[in-house]
């Protein structure tokens, strides 16, 4: 079964179709890119799938279900969405941001288990953030608050991320950092993750399969190796671009 | 162009149509007018009639002309001298000179207004400037201190009885004339003004741009910003001067302009004017021609606010896309403490010293002391009712504007904003006005009433999905200028009744019942369980709504419940201390200082120092001016909101 499939999904602003007429199956088990031009629509398809925002026509469903029908807090223990821009947590401390995770299965009065401790200690070990966790959010370096922020992802133990340009205001280091981790737990955990991202080069070196938007349409879908050829390229972004391997993964440049 | 014509077709239609019945044509006197060979209608129409209507349309373009530099320079198009509170302070200003010092008033009102809307504007402005501006921000902090100084008038307009009654009707906006200075005076400030204001053009539009890139491009902000401001606010005090307190038009006019096709910036400082004008002018005939076939004679700023609330609530999804997005943001903290437990228990015990203290202490006729044990059979009850009301009334308002905070994610949002309590005002006055010898519980009921009935076009519109917190507290405000405005016609109605309005929005606990305070004290205990069960939720929520859901919160039907108990605690503790207290904005903003930052225990140290806080404000009230009672929420207001302007500008942002 997939793990996210559209049957004709459409999704209108006042004044602009932002997705046409979408149909699309995304794959469980693997870690998708999500890519196209500025404004081809891949947030708002994000968005769709993470039920942040409804369709304006057509049906969207997760796991066999359309996303309308299922509760909110037992989507949110199966779909994590970080958004774009992350919210300041004002006077939160890192450890208390990343056990907000744990509300899905806890609720407003539910009491806190040993095993919801496990996941909050397990989450922020994985991101490496150990040694941070009484740290205010606010006070992090913008790589440790995005792996915060992906702590509490894990905290939740959805087993499916929706990442919204994860790495757009991160240094070069902290951007393998963020990816590595994320291909990492979907090759160990069969994770399964949707990932908004810009540069080809590196959704070809951490994901596995790639969607690619044009216009609210469906460009390309397949392996993420269909993408890295200058045809594909070329039809995507609209531009000359010249693919070459190194080291076993295939990389771009513009002509 | 179209709406133009009609503007001024029915200003001058309905002009003529009350000149014409004041006087037939045929009488109309030939220039030169000498007043001693004119009779008593002919006076009238050439040092009356003809006088207002100029006075109208250059009232009207002074304050669109205002409203748009101050559109312009604050990039935030609900800038207006009624949304900044610079009218307010103006008027304020105006109210306690005549009391106080009427010599001043000798030499003109213009330097009494003029000193008044600066004293504050420039403070609004400072909040403003901490914050980088931000529309929603700078617009709650203005309209907070405008209401601020209304309130202050108000209690100083009851304090002076029936002598201040035609400043009531001044209050209101009334363009009445008695020759043609007024004229004089507003024309010799705008075309001086008009001009200035297109030499400002251009480093305007620059300014447009943004702050960084206009300072990229070589502006000094400073000057500019602080050249645009005086002309502003010196148009607004020349107006609050002429004419009075004039509301919203100074919004309305760029809107306008904009509508009529005024694209640039230069096109739209000198066309809103032109819609000033053909706002005011028409809204004053009207009244005009009313007044000519017999009706009441109502004044014109009454007017322009009922147009005005609904105006700003019709701006508002229109502004979304004209925010910079992040501007917003809260405050950086201080401090967060390390025992919030301690700090709480702390609280506590202060809240339950003082009830006690202030319950034995106080002022009797042989000075300060404890209460005699003779007479404790006799006063003890007394005072124990009004401080549980006075304790439960700060408990339930701080609890709402602790959740209205969290779930707005913004630090200056307030109960008082909410428009609850302007409603239940309304359906205090309705009740006076419509029951004969209304009793305590008609009076509760109609108020409650009216709360709710705000409260549910407050909910109506969050209803809508666009409609983000932010824009709610606009809504809130909205709400509570119309209901304001419905006030100030109701009080300038002369009307004797008017007066008891007066005494409630003052607020008072004289007239609680121990079963009242009973009642309120258990509303308030149940709100702060209900806080407590809820702060998971408001831990979450002021991280936005796409987190909230994405953690599977119930968004909608969380935010309606929230903002349904907040409106119904606004209102009942409304009912007591009177529509503004400052204690729903203050006692969550210490919270946040005594570094209480985690959402359990935030709430219920707001809930805390609320209680304290409103207890020493009844302890005031009853021991100031012994041995007569001052108003309850006019105390809180005058101890909390220097204060709170104090911290505002204190805090920078983040």
């Amino acid at each position: 079964m997939s793990l996210f499939s559209l049957a004709d999904v459409t999704f209108d602003v006042p004044g602009r179709r932002l997705i046409d007429h979408l149909s699309l199956e995304i794959a469980e088990g693997a870690v998708t890119a999500l890519v196209g031009r500025n404004g081809s629509g891949k947030s708002t398809l994000l968005k769709l799938i993470a039920g942040q925002n409804r369709p304006t026509l057509g049906q969207i469903s997760h796991a066999g279900r359309a996303l309308a029908d299922w509760p909110p807090r037992e989507l949110a223990r199966r779909i994590a969405y970080l958004p774009q821009v992350t919210p300041v947590a004002e006077g939160i401390r890192l450890a208390e941001l990343v056990a907000l995770g744990r509300y899905p299965w806890r609720g407003a009065l539910g009491r806190f288990r040993p095993e919801d401790h496990a996941a909050v200690t397990g989450a922020m070990q994985r991101c490496g953030l150990d040694s941070l966790a009484d740290r205010l959010v606010d006070t992090l370096s913008g790589g440790e608050r995005q792996r915060g922020w992906i702590a509490m992802m894990l905290a939740q133990g959805a087993r499916t991320l929706l990442l919204d340009e994860p790495t757009s205001a991160l240094d070069i280091a902290h951007q393998v950092e963020v990816l590595g981790l994320v291909q990492a737990m979907s090759r160990e955990t069969g994770l399964s993750a949707v990932i908004v991202l810009h540069d080809v080069n590196l959704a070809a070196r951490y994901c596995d399969r790639v969607v690619a938007l044009d216009g609210g349409r469906l460009a390309l879908e397949g392996p993420v190796r269909d993408l890295m050829t200058p045809e594909a390229l070329a039809r995507v972004y609209g531009l000359p671009m010249e693919v070459a391997t190194r080291s076993g993964y295939p990389f771009a440049v513009p002509l | 162009m179209k709406i133009a014509l009609t503007a001024v077709v029915l200003a001058l239609g309905l002009w003529t149509f009350a000149a014409l019945s004041l006087l037939p044509l045929a009488d109309w006197p030939g220039l030169p007018w000498r007043v001693d060979s004119l009779g008593i209608d002919q006076i009238l129409l050439t040092h009356g009639l003809m006088p207002r209507g100029v006075v109208a349309l250059l009232a009207g373009a002074c304050l669109g002309l205002a409203g748009a530099l101050m559109q312009a320079v604050l990039r935030n198009p609900l800038a207006d001298p009624t949304t900044l509170g610079t009218a307010a302070g103006a008027q304020l200003a105006l109210v306690a000179a005549t009391i106080f010092a009427p010599a001043l008033l000798a030499n003109g009102a213009l330097p009494v207004a003029l000193a008044g809307a600066l004293a504050v504007t420039l403070p609004v402005l400072a909040i403003g400037a901490r914050r980088g501006f931000a529309p929603v921000t700078v617009t709650i902090a203005g309209m907070l201190a405008g209401m601020l100084c209304a309130a202050v008038a108000t209690a100083l307009t009851l304090a002076q009885g029936h002598y201040l009654l035609s400043l009531v009707i001044w209050n209101g906006g009334a363009l009445s004339q008695q020759d043609w200075t007024g004229a004089r005076n507003l024309g010799l400030a705008f075309l001086p003004a008009l001009a200035l204001a297109a030499l400002l053009a251009r480093p305007l539009m620059v300014l447009s741009l943004g702050a960084e890139a206009a300072r990229g491009l070589g502006l000094s902000l400073a000057p500019l910003r602080a050249a645009a401001i005086l002309l502003a606010v010196a148009l607004s005090a020349m107006v609050s001067a002429e004419v009075g307190l004039v509301g919203f038009v100074g919004l309305a006019a760029p809107a306008i302009a904009r509508a009529m096709g005024a694209r640039s910036l230069l096109a739209r400082l000198l066309v809103a004017p032109l819609a000033g004008a053909l706002v005011l002018g028409p809204a004053d005939s009207a009244l005009l021609a009313v007044a000519a076939l017999g009706g009441p004679s109502l004044p014109t700023g009454a007017l322009t606010g009922l147009i005005g609330g609904p105006l700003l609530l019709w701006l508002l999804p229109r502004m979304a896309a004209q925010v910079p997005p992040g501007t917003e943001a809260g405050d950086a903290l201080s401090r967060r403490s390390a025992y919030p437990g301690r700090v709480l228990a702390l609280l506590l015990l202060g809240v339950v010293a003082l009830s006690l203290l202030t319950l034995f202490g106080g002022r009797g006729p042989e000075g300060w002391g404890f209460i005699p044990a003779e007479l404790r059979g006799t006063f003890l009850p007394l005072r124990a009712t009004a401080i549980t009301a006075a304790l439960a009334a700060g408990a339930l308002l701080a609890g709402s504007g602790a959740v209205l905070q969290r779930l707005t994610a913004n630090p200056m949002a307030a109960p008082e904003v909410l428009g609850v309590t302007g409603g239940a005002a309304l359906g205090y006055a309705a009740t006076v006005f419509l029951v004969s010898a209304p009793g305590p519980l008609a009076l509760a009921l109609g108020a409650g009433l009216g709360g709710a009935l705000a409260l549910a076009a407050l909910t109506a519109l969050a209803l809508r999905a666009d409609l983000a917190p932010a824009r709610l507290l606009l809504a809130g405000l909205a709400i509570g200028a119309l209901a304001s405005s419905v006030l100030a016609a109701i009080m300038a109605s002369s009307d004797p009744r008017a007066w008891m309005v007066l005494g409630w929005l003052a607020g008072s606990t004289a007239q609680v019942t121990p079963t009242g305070a009973a009642v309120l004290a258990a509303l308030a205990l149940v709100f702060l369980a209900a806080l407590i069960a809820a702060a998971r939720w408001l831990e979450i929520l002021p991280l936005g709504a796409p987190v909230s859901r994405a953690l599977g919160l119930p968004l909608t039907p969380l935010r309606l419940a929230l903002i349904l108990g907040a409106g119904l605690a606004t209102g009942t503790a409304s009912l007591l201390v009177g529509p503004v207290s400052f204690v729903g904005l203050m006692a969550p903003q210490l919270a946040r200082s005594l570094g209480l930052v985690r959402a359990a225990s935030f709430v219920t140290g707001s809930w805390l120092i609320g209680a304290l806080l409103m207890c020493v404000a009844a302890f005031g009230a009853r021991t100031a001016t012994f041995p007569y009672d001052l108003p309850l929420g006019l105390v809180a207001t005058l101890v909390g909101a220097p204060w709170l302007f104090l911290t505002l500008l204190r805090r920078t942002a983040a």
